[in-house]
């Protein structure tokens, strides 16, 4: 646990001191223990999310970074991607199987960036309201599949 | 790793830190593709996956034995590697008494002999014996220790079964 706190603090000193564009925290969004973040993000320039602003509720169990953080867009703007289901739950491999301890938040929300900014055309997952009425409300223990590596 | 740094101080400070706890690396090892870790944090991400070990930051093949101690000028001599970080003690509860087991198996030796014997209203049901016919344990083989056992308590409770009627019958 300990490991986990001390590791979370150079992230969050990290973050604060050198955002990766369109990324900020506020002090006042990390929950207790660090173990509950609220990032903020903007859809970045030249983008089909130019402007909107998304908010990305990071969750790290005692596990962390052995263990990937349960990460889920939150609030009134959940982009529309094919990737995001609108409970706000996405489908990134590196958020689960893909997930490796030297992966952080910053890479984090730069993957995430990276992926609504590759968007061409936004739309809802095609099993959106199948997979929004029969999920668990913790996205990691959804059984992914990445059917798509182009977005 | 994208947290990488901009200045020349920040970098030269960040370049021995462990790709998994992002302090300075301590029992550091390096991975053939160059990657530095405390071994103590790459174990416990080689436990955490041990089928797929692979190199956090590259992905690489990695294993305990693809990895390299480092050893400074005034660091200990003893291998890295050696040094297991202390686990988690396992934990293990009693398990529930079963309910099933309603009475103590009736048994007789070991040799796998079961005999059920009961009786019904009379004269009817009178052997309501069951002799474990074509059942699925294999039978032991002739001339075996269990073989001679068998026949023994057949022959036994043959005798108990006409002992028990007799005693019926005169009572």
């Amino acid at each position: 646990m300990a490991s986990m706190q001390k590791r979370l603090q150079k992230e969050l000193i990290a973050i604060q001191k050198e955002p990766p564009p369109g990324v900020s925290v506020n002090p006042a969004n990390i929950g207790p223990n660090l173990t509950q973040w609220i990032v903020d993000m903007e859809g970045a320039s030249g983008t089909l999310y130019e402007g909107e602003h998304f908010q990305l509720s990071f969750k790290f169990s005692p596990k962390y970074p052995f263990d990937s953080p349960e990460v889920t867009f939150i609030g009134s703007n959940i982009p529309i991607h094919p990737h995001v289901y609108s409970n706000g739950h996405i489908c990134l491999s590196i958020l689960s199987e893909d997930w490796s301890p030297a992966l952080s938040v910053i890479s984090v929300c730069l993957s995430i960036i990276s992926m609504l900014s590759s968007c061409k055309e936004k739309k809802r997952p095609p099993d959106n309201s199948l997979y929004v009425k029969t999920c668990s409300k913790n996205p990691k223990k959804t059984k992914w599949w990445y059917h798509d590596d182009n977005v | 790793m994208a947290s990488g740094a901009n200045d020349d101080s920040k970098e030269s400070e960040s370049s021995f830190e462990c790709n998994i706890c992002l302090d300075t690396a301590k029992d550091a090892v390096v991975s053939l593709c160059g990657h530095l870790f405390c071994w103590p944090c790459l174990h416990q991400w080689l436990e955490t996956k041990p089928t797929r070990q692979v190199c956090p930051v590259c992905k690489a093949a990695i294993s305990r034995d693809k990895v390299i101690p480092l050893y400074g000028r005034n660091s200990s001599r003893q291998d890295p590697r050696d040094k297991l970080p202390p686990r988690p003690p396992g934990q293990r509860s009693e398990p529930e008494p079963s309910s099933s087991t309603s009475f103590p198996a009736f048994g007789l030796g070991d040799g796998g002999f079961h005999m059920s014997f009961g009786i019904g209203a009379f004269p009817f049901g009178f052997f309501a014996s069951t002799f474990n016919f074509g059942e699925g344990r294999p039978a032991p083989s002739p001339n075996s220790q269990d073989y001679a056992e068998d026949q023994f308590l057949s022959k036994l409770f043959l005798w108990v079964a006409i002992v028990f009627i007799f005693w019926l019958l005169i009572a």
